[in-house]
């Protein structure tokens, strides 16, 4: 009970433990799995472990031996999972257009016993760029994928250079993700600030009612929430059926698959977010301080900038990280509200993760929305940290 | 002293380098009502808690009927603690609370419900056993912590504070329901308290705390009228306090020389030595205000402020009598500021304590 | 006075914003149109027949009450022993341990999905009821840990000494006054995880199968591929028992706050 000896410690931890395991193999290993999927590049090496042998003393100028087509040969009759000989002819066609048909024609050639050399199956196995793409290809980590995930690629020296303009569209998402992460928390500012003061400024039925208006979409359902803006913004949706009722426009609005919609369902999803801290903060600044500075000569406005405003931006920059944190994670709302141009870094990595089985990828983009997320909780963290001393 | 209850042997408790329990030893006998009276921090409640099971002695030993019980747990200790904020079970009844140490002793239903109707009964609150704490005032809350501590019947009762919560009138009529129920029942209780008048009322005795040491231990009335040390006689009550020297001894008592030459004649327990630093102490309620005659321990003032005090009148002197403040009778005559006074107080009344 | 009337304007336009989606879907539950607009031609409750009667829906709230179930259990059970553990814990790296519990609720979902994806098939528990369990316990515990945390953070140390001192073994003090002290925080966790994994859409994505199709799951697919009232009907049902569960739980709240005096 007193917990001060050795007892209290080992019935703290007996308890704890169950969780900090299933914590550790069900979300820990799960994110180290997806951080080595990110680096790890052992599709080609999985499939031709004779020709990495051999190739290993290759110089790449020169023209590919006959040892090393004949491992190829050896490797590739050896090869019975056609799911690994697929991945490793995607790998190696992403990094040498041509693999892919190149692949297919061999196989097809080796499966037959008296199969000529691999020179007279195709001659592009002569060509040194493709046996460049096996032997790049054949290290069992590689940055590539992390390099590509902002626009970054290595040429044939190995030297890191930008991809070019037409080949990649990562950083464009990226940029996509914060610019509409930082719309989001932009309108939640500006409808979230009045409105906690405004929760804060009132008593009674009236506060209740204003809480209540928060905390409901809060505690609805986030699939419900965005259904319901589906259905309000659609071409033949609420506000358009007002709009030309009204005859403000005979057409519709294009309101749905765009970004007007992302930014409007995201902003109602995300405001409890924005309005809770700040209201938290306002609530908890002493009801005198205002009068008081009025009595001291301050007019309203200024008693708001002087008093008010400093006293709450701790609740502001709280509600703000924590909006913007949730906005650029965000999979749902726009998958189902935006249009193909709205799409945000979890789309993408959705896509390759279930659409293209692009493991790396998916793996490469995770971590950098995963180590973007956790420096902005750790700033949250010290925010709150900091205000908990505080009180 | 009777049979001996509880004995602090050389008990020190330490948290990290800071000993808030030093060295302290305390015996305390069957049936006597102990107050541990100090400022906070100084050590009274740690001591209670090491009692009660609550915390371990660093070092030393704690006996109670003659057996260690340091390593015995709280719940095997067989004693009724009270906390300052009554710490009753929120989610149990009234009556359910005060049931719960019978339920652990494994005593019958029908014997659990006579017991808990006589507890409730001896606390005056047989009608609110079905009521829940939080629907109680304070009082009221105070009384079933008292039924629930006491209802098994435990060797000894511990009182942390118990009520600092109450406003001044209940907790003095509290004071006197729980000297009664001790003097009726026979109870040991040790009673932590910072309040002196609280500790004054209530204990057969009181040890005095200061930084983790006992500085007195006695009856109300040793400590008050013969403090052993100027902690203690700040401590407890207002006093005056006047430095000298021992000059030698007359028949009434000892003579003491004060700073400014003047001399008078206090009672002492101990030997002093002439020449001897020492303290006196005059209680303000113990000093006369009137001139009848010249002779011993008078000194002629003026009166520097006066102020009405309810049940007394608190007039300070200026620095001819050595800034006394005295208490007089309220329906004393008006001494205001600039009169002319002669203050005097019999050698039984001014105590020496050695500084 | 000026002030007055900007303030109610806003406050009006704000709670509208907040609210009015939510309402605007209720009445097309009753549509009797194959159409997801206003007006609605004539009411009918053949949606919600649809929700009860059509093969994927009927598959998805059993496996969204299985799923939500299970998850709510385990969830529970480890997130109730880890708070109470946390309690007592008297060694460093508590603030550590604490953040890893809740880190489920900042790692973006799609993050987690990539790696359980993966590492689910090596487990073999990839496309089963035990792996989308699994999936949503993790982001249903830190509801749970913060819940369970915040109700042992409310009792009163000294209640449970008192009750060391009138006898009470360790177990018992727990049993008979820590737990049931701490069972409002612990059911509002349990109620939190039910709730969290009946909304959970991404996980689900990455890690069941089409036999774990989740209600959620199947909300998504039929917005995203045809829209139909079946959606509005599923949302009544959501809201009606989002409102009905506040109402419960603030019903609750008041009781044990009149008992106990809040």
């Amino acid at each position: 009970m007193s917990g001060t000896g050795g007892k209290g410690h080992l019935s703290a931890i007996a308890l704890v433990a169950p969780l900090f395991l299933f914590i550790a193999v069900f979300f820990l290993w799960p994110l180290g799995t997806m951080m080595s999927q990110a680096v790890s590049d052992t599709a080609v090496l999985r499939i031709l472990p004779q020709t990495a042998k051999v190739a290993a003393s290759w110089d790449p100028e020169t023209p590919p031996t006959a040892e090393m087509k004949d491992a190829l040969a050896a490797d590739l009759r050896a090869a019975d999972d056609r799911q690994a000989v697929g991945d490793m002819t995607r790998r190696l066609n992403s990094a040498q257009p041509g693999f892919r048909t190149l692949m297919s024609r061999t196989t097809r050639a080796l499966r037959k016993d008296d199969a000529p050399p691999l020179s007279e199956i195709d001659e592009r196995w002569d060509d040194p760029r493709f046996w460049q793409a096996i032997t790049g290809a054949l290290s069992p980590t590689t940055d590539r994928y992390l390099l590509a995930a902002v626009d970054l690629e290595r040429d044939v020296s190995g030297n890191i250079v930008a991809m070019p303009e037409e080949a990649s569209a990562n950083r464009d998402i990226m940029i996509r993700t914060f610019w509409i992460g930082a719309l989001v928390t932009l309108a939640c500012l500006a409808i979230g600030f009045p409105y906690a003061m405004l929760i804060a400024s009132t008593e009674g039925w009236k506060r209740q009612l204003l809480l209540g208006a928060v905390l409901l979409p809060l505690w609805t359902s986030l699939l419900v929430r965005t259904a319901a803006w589906f259905i309000i913004l659609q071409d033949n949706g609420l506000i358009n059926a007002v709009i030309t009722g009204l005859g403000i426009s005979s057409e519709p609005l294009a309101l749905i698959f765009n970004r007007t919609g992302v930014v409007i369902a995201m902003t109602h999803v995300l405001l409890p977010l924005m309005v809770l801290p700040i209201y938290s903060v306002l609530i908890s600044i002493p009801g005198n301080l205002m009068p008081a500075a009025a009595s001291l000569g301050a007019n309203p406005l200024r008693a708001f900038v002087r008093v008010l405003l400093p006293l709450s931006l701790r609740g502001v920059a709280s509600g703000s990280l924590l909006v913007f944190m949730t906005a650029i994670g965000y999979y749902i709302t726009p998958a189902l509200i935006g249009g193909a141009g709205d799409q945000m870094i979890s789309s993408v990595i959705a896509f390759y993760a279930t659409g293209s089985a692009n493991w790396g990828m998916a793996g490469a983009l995770g971590i950098v929305l995963l180590v973007v997320t956790l420096l902005l909780y750790a700033v949250y963290g010290r925010l709150s940290a900091a205000e908990e001393r505080r009180s | 002293m009777s049979e001996l209850r509880i004995r602090f042997d050389r008990v020190t408790k330490c948290f990290g380098s800071l000993c808030v329990v030093d060295d302290l030893e305390l015996d305390i006998a069957k049936g006597e009502f102990v107050s541990l009276l100090g400022p906070s921090g100084s050590g009274k409640t740690t001591l209670l808690m090491m009692l009660a099971g609550f915390e371990r002695p660093t070092k030393g030993r704690i006996l109670v009927d003659g057996a260690v019980v340091d390593t015995t747990p709280t719940y095997k200790r067989d004693m009724g603690v009270v906390f300052q904020n009554y710490a009753l079970f929120p989610h149990m009844s009234v009556g359910d609370n005060i049931a719960f140490p019978l339920q652990m002793r494994g005593v019958g239903k029908a014997e659990i419900a006579e017991r808990v109707a006589r507890a409730l009964d001896m606390v005056q609150l047989s009608a609110l056993a079905d009521r829940w704490p939080a629907q109680l005032s304070g009082g009221q809350q105070q009384r079933v912590a008292l039924a629930r501590a006491l209802v098994f019947e435990p060797r000894v009762v511990l009182m942390d504070e118990p009520l600092g919560a109450l406003d001044k009138n209940l907790r003095e009529q509290m004071q006197l329901d729980i000297r009664a129920l001790h003097n009726r029942l026979g109870l040991t209780i040790v009673f932590v308290t910072h309040d002196q008048s609280e500790a004054l009322t209530m204990s057969d005795r009181i040890a005095v705390f200061n930084k983790g040491k006992i500085e007195q231990i006695g009856t109300p009335r040793e400590i008050y009228d013969h403090p052993q040390t100027r902690f203690v006689a700040n401590f407890i009550g207002e006093t005056n306090l006047l430095e000298g020297t021992v000059a030698g001894r007359s028949a009434d008592g000892l003579r003491v020389r004060l700073a400014n030459g003047a001399e008078l004649t206090a009672s002492a327990s101990d030997n002093y030595t002439p020449g001897e630093n020492v303290l006196v102490s005059i209680r303000p309620e113990r000093i006369r205000l009137d001139a009848l005659h010249g002779g011993d321990n008078q000194f002629t003032a003026k009166v520097a402020d006066s102020v009405y005090q309810g049940n007394h009148l608190r007039i300070q002197l200026d620095e001819q009598a050595h800034d006394f403040v005295i208490h007089l009778d309220r329906k004393a005559e008006q001494h205001a500021p600039g009169a002319d006074v002669t203050a005097r107080f019999q050698p039984d009344d001014c105590w020496v304590i050695r500084p | 006075m000026l002030l007055k009337s900007a303030r109610l304007t806003f406050g009006t336009l704000a709670v509208i914003f907040l609210l009015a989606p939510l309402i605007a879907i209720l009445p097309l539950a009753f549509t009797s149109s194959q159409f997801l607009t206003y007006p609605i031609p004539e009411f009918s409750l053949r949606w919600f027949d649809e929700l009860f009667t059509a093969a994927a829906w009927r598959r998805a709230i059993f496996n969204s009450l299985v799923i939500g179930g299970g998850t709510t259990v385990l969830a529970t059970v480890l997130g109730t022993l880890a708070a109470l553990g946390l309690r007592n814990w008297n060694l460093p790296f508590k603030g550590t341990v604490r953040t890893l519990f809740l880190l489920p609720m900042v790692v973006p979902a799609v993050v987690m999905g990539v790696g359980m994806q993966v590492l689910f098939v090596q487990f073999g528990i990839a496309s089963s009821y035990f792996g989308v369990i699994v999936a949503h316990t993790i982001v249903a515990i830190p509801f749970v840990v913060v819940s369970v945390i915040g109700g042992l953070g409310g009792i009163d140390r000294r209640v449970e000494l008192a009750a060391a001192s009138l006898g009470a073994s360790p177990v018992t003090v727990f049993r008979r006054v820590t737990l049931p002290l701490a069972m409002p925080g612990i059911l509002s966790g349990a109620v939190l995880a039910f709730a969290t994994s009946l909304d959970e859409v991404v996980l689900t994505l990455f890690v069941a199968g089409p036999n774990q199709r989740t209600l959620a799951r199947q909300m998504f697919a039929t917005i995203r591929e045809n829209i139909s009232p079946a959606i509005a009907a599923a949302a009544f049902l959501f809201i009606v028992g989002t409102i009905a569960l506040a109402i419960i739980a603030l019903l609750v709240r008041r009781q044990i706050a009149a008992r106990r005096g809040g």
